[in-house]
């Protein structure tokens, strides 16, 4: 692979990372935020891939392959099937912080990102180095979600996206991460995803919603 | 050089003109065919501009010299951006201002001649009318003007012909993130600025949801005929300009006869696939409601936004 | 002798003549002697500006005419650039007063404060001493004040106005006081070339701090957010060829004091100083747009936009100053020129829509767009007038604000790559801003010129408007006349700027500029004005003649507009200028937060018969509620506070200063 299309490349993909990052606040309806989660997995999918033939290094293509199957296949439907449980929740109705406001938000959050990231990217003057930005970006946009979204499904995806953000710069500074950690990562995600999907079930059962906000009346 | 500057200079104008109908009438056929429906034929809205013309012009009580003459600068702003960009040759006559602020300005003046002339009936619809493009004109201003930012960035300067040549000479720049990014903020500034769907619907008379229709209820006859050919003209150099910023391939260079008339045809391809493209998408899409438009427009301005980001991060 | 220092001698021997003149004169001529003696004063400092501009240097000191200082004046050509500013405006307010003060405003000290008004505003830019610049300063507060209340026995408004105004001013002159005595004391001299040398041997911190203080102070004069407050009230309260020589020619001054202090004698400083500039630019040139784009009030909104193109102005110094700090003054001198000419253009329209608000003030005794509409048939003057003025302020080609926005623009995306990490975010942030600034001013002035002026008339006294006395359309001629000179032939402007910013900079002339097209030096980029305007015209001519052949040669039938075949269309059918607002107060209410209640009054036999609705809506400024009110309430606490203390007793008051006296005397003991 040539120089200046291993950079193309992997622009692309990062590109592709923002976009979605993005998106997830743009759109309330949840079925299509989960498959833009899914759309994430193989941007991130293809920015380890063009890691792992430019290293020429098998390990990598593992743990590309991992990232594909866990994050655009496992995650997102056992989302898909917390949703289909969720009833009447199919929508963010109205996020704390309203969309027009999320979206600016969004914008300001990535200038910060390329802010805070140039020492690091003086750090590692490689092309893969100057897309650490777009994960910084991730995890602050993944953050905001968190704080933003009142359903607990858009929250699971918030912490998804800020996990794929800390991958994406983990790959991008240190040209691979071992597959075992990758792997032990990965098993914790998993683990997360499940134990919030269990707890959000029981809370449905419990109050008939998963609005985070009706969890203060836990403390009243 | 200047053979090939006169060509353009009168070729754009020309072609622009008499294939902006087609254009409509060829995306409401594919709009037709896909919902089940025969259609009236690519020809029709040439069809319906000579009728129009032969009409008895109208003058409604009430109405002033702002309300007559706006068509005519509608289209008058039209065709000076038609002469200025650069859609079948990369020199123009009037290169000074075949600039993109100067473009888009001149685009906008010819909406506010139109909001003007719907506010100068003062019926309910004009205002209405007036009101709601106005507000949309006011919101998309940021995303456009964002999204020439992050394209002129790389090459220094704003002016089309110097884009459209950078881009030639470095075909690798099209598939960067910054030009897809910009070119997807651009593209919804342009759905917004033209007034399809899902921010208007050019074919409603509903007037909880007409934005355009509503300022232009009024006109009839010769007048209507001018407006809807010079929206057909907007729609076309919108696209054009969209196509050419993005993908100039097939433009002319010097004033080989051949070249420009290969140029022409490039251009007439180009505007027709967009348009396609764009007739096919509104089949699946229905109108926003006013006050969602403001979301979409956010998005595309955070994309143009990012956009920039990433021209001088990767820069 | 050259001809810069004859015309600024004449311009002000002939404006304090007219002051004379304005005191001693019966009233039959006291006006025309007034607005003449006014007029001619503008056009001799338009010269002298222009002299000025154009290189030559005037120096100036009457060592006796002051105690302690004296006056000192000296005209470069960054003073030219706004003497010649004031002098235009002057003209054609001048002119404009002979007819708008016949009703009421005749009095001597109006008369006499207006010419005294304009010359303070002349020697602002030219002191050249802290003590000169400090009382020329001084006076113009003054005068202005005195113009702004001269309506006051007419509306009560006038006088809160004025208090405003007056508390807000003086604050103003207390931050520059402090900021230029603290250089001055450092400098040991207080004439401006001593504070040039001293600033460089003062410590970045301690000009920091200057810099911010005459920041605030300038900063309160131009209208710039946070500082606004003041503004939209006093420009629509003062009579309305005062309110054009506040907004088009006083504010700028705020401007040049940031200009003069911050690039000149402070030489440029840090890139925070100029970040904060930009900053401040770019918040006020949307916060003013928002404003005037929902207000209904003709002059408020006027007043509004003035925040928003000093706002404006701001961002491109700001700019500038970063791209110096940078280190590329070419860039640095293309964004000073975009803010001067930005300065001249909008002092050209607002005069223009200034006077011609205050000739439709005139005519129908409301400045409530509301109430207007119909304008065009009854004046039509007044209404090419305001549409001219429209245009330019919408800065949409071939207006001459679309020429200085594009210039600024230029600069600020040329300036990307420039510099570092914080000109990369804010350069793309300014452009936003601008463009949003842009989109708003188009909404805000297509409803301005569209429901003040065209359509019906929403009441009976916008019916039966008349147009105003030839004295007053003259104004508006010579300020239209300077929209379309600008317009049309900024080439012939634009080196002369350039060379000011190549001055202020330090570096080459940023625009070149043909008979017709303008070209940028050092980066690309060119825009001919001449051209588009010839283009569009061509365009017009074509369309026009295209429609005459084509279509049917019929006479134009007279219809009915369409009225749902609910009868005739009345009035109060009509969109006014609160329901075109509606929708941008809609999107933007997270940051206007109007406050809007709906009381519906039923019929009484029955809860579903409505008869009658009453909507009202208001618009609280929100700054001046987050940051005004609490200031206010503090001080009125204090006041209270303090009633305590002076219960009456003449022996307390007495104890008071004994008390003090002894607690001086102690404090001497014990500190030697």
């Amino acid at each position: 692979m040539s120089a200046a299309l291993y950079v193309e490349l992997l622009d692309l993909a990062c590109g592709g990372l923002l976009l979605t990052a993005v998106l997830v606040l743009w759109l309330r309806e949840l079925s299509a935020i989960i498959t833009i989660f899914a759309a994430q997995g193989l941007a991130l999918t293809a920015v380890v891939t063009v890691l792992a033939v430019q290293q020429q290094d098998l390990e990598l293509g593992g743990v590309a392959a991992g990232i594909l199957l866990l994050r655009s296949g496992l995650l997102p439907w056992l989302l898909r099937r917390a949703l289909a449980e969720a009833g009447q929740m199919q929508r963010e109705i109205r996020p704390l912080i309203n969309v027009v406001s999320s979206l600016l938000a969004a914008a300001g959050l990535t200038l910060l990102a390329y802010a805070v990231s140039q020492p690091l990217i003086s750090l590692a003057p490689t092309p893969a180095g100057h897309d650490i930005p777009v994960g910084m970006a991730v995890v602050l946009i993944g953050f905001f979600v968190l704080i933003s979204r009142r359903l607990a499904l858009s929250q699971v995806v918030g912490f998804l996206l800020m996990d794929n953000g800390i991958t994406t710069v983990a790959f991008l500074t240190t040209s691979g991460v071992g597959l075992v950690i990758e792997l032990g990562i990965s098993m914790d995600l998993l683990l997360v995803v499940i134990v919030l999907q269990v707890l959000n079930t029981h809370m449905r059962t419990a109050f008939g919603a998963t609005d985070l906000d009706e969890l203060r009346e836990l403390h009243d | 050089m200047n053979g090939l500057r006169v060509a353009a200079a009168i070729g754009q104008p020309v072609l622009v003109l008499a294939l902006s109908p087609l254009l409509v009438g060829m995306m409401r056929q594919i709009r037709a065919r896909l919902e089940g429906r025969a259609g009236s034929g690519i020809g029709q809205p040439w069809r319906d501009l000579r009728k129009l013309m032969r009409k008895q012009p109208v003058a409604p009580r009430g109405t002033g010299q702002v309300y007559r003459t706006a068509p005519l600068l509608l289209l008058a702003t039209t065709l000076v951006v038609s002469v200025a960009s650069p859609f079948i040759a990369t020199g123009s006559l009037l290169d000074p201002i075949g600039d993109l602020f100067a473009v888009i300005a001149l685009l906008t003046l010819g909406t506010v001649a139109l909001a003007l002339a719907g506010l100068d009936t003062g019926t309910a619809f004009g205002g209405m009318g007036a009101s709601r493009e106005t507000t949309i004109v006011a919101l998309v201003e940021p995303t456009l003007l964002v999204a020439v930012f992050a394209l002129s960035v790389r090459v220094g300067s704003t002016n089309l012909g110097a884009i459209v040549t950078s881009t030639l000479q470095d075909p690798a720049r099209v598939f960067s993130p910054v030009s897809l990014l910009a070119a997807v903020a651009l593209g919804v500034a342009i759905i917004a600025e033209t007034g399809r769907l899902p921010v208007d619907n050019p074919s409603t008379h509903l007037e909880l949801t007409m934005i355009h229709e509503a300022m232009v209820l009024e006109y009839a006859g010769p007048d209507l005929a001018v407006i809807e050919l010079a929206s057909a003209m907007r729609l076309t150099v919108f696209l054009g300009l969209l196509a050419n910023l993005f993908l100039p391939w097939g433009i002319a260079t010097s004033g080989n006869p051949l070249l420009i008339l290969g140029a022409a045809a490039a251009f007439v391809a180009k505007v027709a696939v967009l348009g396609a493209v764009l007739a096919a998408g509104e089949v699946f899409l229905a109108k926003l409601r006013l006050f969602r438009v403001p979301e979409l427009l956010a998005g595309s301005f955070v994309l143009g936004l990012l956009a920039v980001a990433a021209s001088f991060s990767l820069a | 002798m050259n001809l810069l220092t004859v015309a600024l001698t004449t311009a002000i021997g002939v404006g304090s003549l007219a002051a004379v003149l304005g005191l001693l004169s019966p009233r039959r001529v006291r006006a025309t002697a007034v607005g003449v003696g006014t007029a001619l004063c503008g056009a001799a400092a338009t010269v002298a500006g222009v002299a000025a501009i154009g290189g030559q240097h005037a120096t100036l000191e009457l060592p006796g005419l002051l105690p302690l200082a004296g006056v000192s004046i000296t005209a470069d050509p960054v003073a030219g650039v706004f003497v010649a500013v004031t002098g235009g405006v002057a003209i054609a307010a001048g002119i404009y007063g002979i007819g708008y003060s016949r009703h009421g405003l005749d009095g001597r000290g109006v008369q006499a404060a207006f010419p005294l008004f304009i010359v303070s505003m002349l020697l602002v830019p030219v002191a050249a001493s802290v003590g000169t610049f400090l009382l020329c300063w001084e006076l113009m507060a003054l005068t202005s004040l005195l113009l702004v209340v001269a309506e006051h026995r007419q509306r009560p408004e006038v006088a809160s106005a004025g208090r405003w105004y007056a508390v807000m001013t003086h604050l103003g002159l207390v931050a520059i006081l402090s900021g230029l005595l603290l250089l001055t004391a450092h400098a040991g001299s207080d004439s401006f070339p001593a504070l040039r040398q001293a600033a460089r041997h003062l410590s970045p911190t301690m000009r920091g701090v200057v810099f911010v203080l005459v920041l605030i102070g300038f900063a309160s004069k131009a209208g710039i957010v946070p500082l606004h407050a003041w503004l939209p009230r006093a420009h629509p309260e003062a009579p309305s060829h005062v309110s054009a020589l506040m907004s088009a020619a006083m504010v700028n001054l705020g401007l040049y004091g940031i200009i003069r202090v911050g690039f000149d004698l402070l030489g440029g400083g840090t890139r925070w100083w100029w970040l904060l500039v930009l900053a401040l630019g770019a918040v006020s040139a949307i916060y003013g747009i928002l404003q005037a784009a929902i207000s209904t009030d003709v002059k408020t909104l006027l007043g509004y936009s003035t925040t928003e193109n000093m706002g404006l102005v701001l961002v491109g110094v700001g700019a500038a100053g970063i791209f110096a700090s940078a280190g590329s003054p070419v860039l640095a001198g293309l964004a000073v020129t975009a803010a001067l000419l930005h300065v001249i253009n909008h002092a050209a329209f607002k005069t223009l829509l200034f006077l011609a608000a205050g000739s439709v003030l005139h005519a129908t005794g409301t400045r409530d767009l509301d109430r207007l509409g119909g304008l065009r048939t009854t004046m039509p003057a007044t209404t090419a007038a305001f549409g001219l003025g429209a245009l330019v302020a919408s800065a949409l080609p071939p207006g001459a604000a679309f020429i200085s926005e594009w210039l600024l623009l230029q600069a600020l995306i040329h300036g990307l790559p420039s510099a570092g990490m914080a000109t990369a975010i804010a350069m793309p942030l300014a452009v936003a801003a601008v463009a949003l600034t842009a989109g708003l001013a188009v909404a805000t002035f297509v409803k301005a010129f569209g429901v003040g002026f065209l359509a019906r008339p929403r009441s009976p006294r916008a019916r039966d408007a008349v147009e105003s006395p030839a004295s007053m359309i003259t104004g508006m001629a010579v300020a239209a006349a300077g929209c379309v000179a600008l317009a049309l032939l900024p080439t012939l402007l634009l080196p002369g700027l350039g060379k000011v910013g190549a001055v202020l900079m330090g570096g080459p002339s940023a625009v070149a500029a043909g008979p017709i097209t303008l070209r940028l030096v050092g980066v690309a980029g060119s825009l001919s004005p001449l051209m588009l305007t010839a283009a569009l015209l061509v365009g017009l001519v074509l369309a026009a003649a295209a429609v005459r052949i084509l279509a049917s040669w019929r006479v134009r039938r007279q219809t009915r507009l369409w009225d749902c075949g609910a009868g005739p269309l009345s009035a109060r059918m009509e969109y006014t200028a609160t329901s075109f607002a509606e929708p941008l107060q809609r999107v933007f209410d997270d940051v206007l937060q109007a406050e809007q209640d709906v009381d519906v009054t039923h019929v009484t036999e029955s809860r579903y018969l409505v008869q009658a609705v009453e909507y009202h809506r208001r618009v609280p400024d929100r700054v001046e509620r987050r940051l005004y009110e609490p200031v206010l309430r503090f001080t009125a606490a204090w006041g209270r506070a303090g009633r305590r203390l002076a219960p009456g007793g003449v022996h307390r008051y007495l104890g008071y200063g004994f008390y003090s006296l002894l607690a001086l005397l102690l404090l001497l003991v014990v500190t030697r």
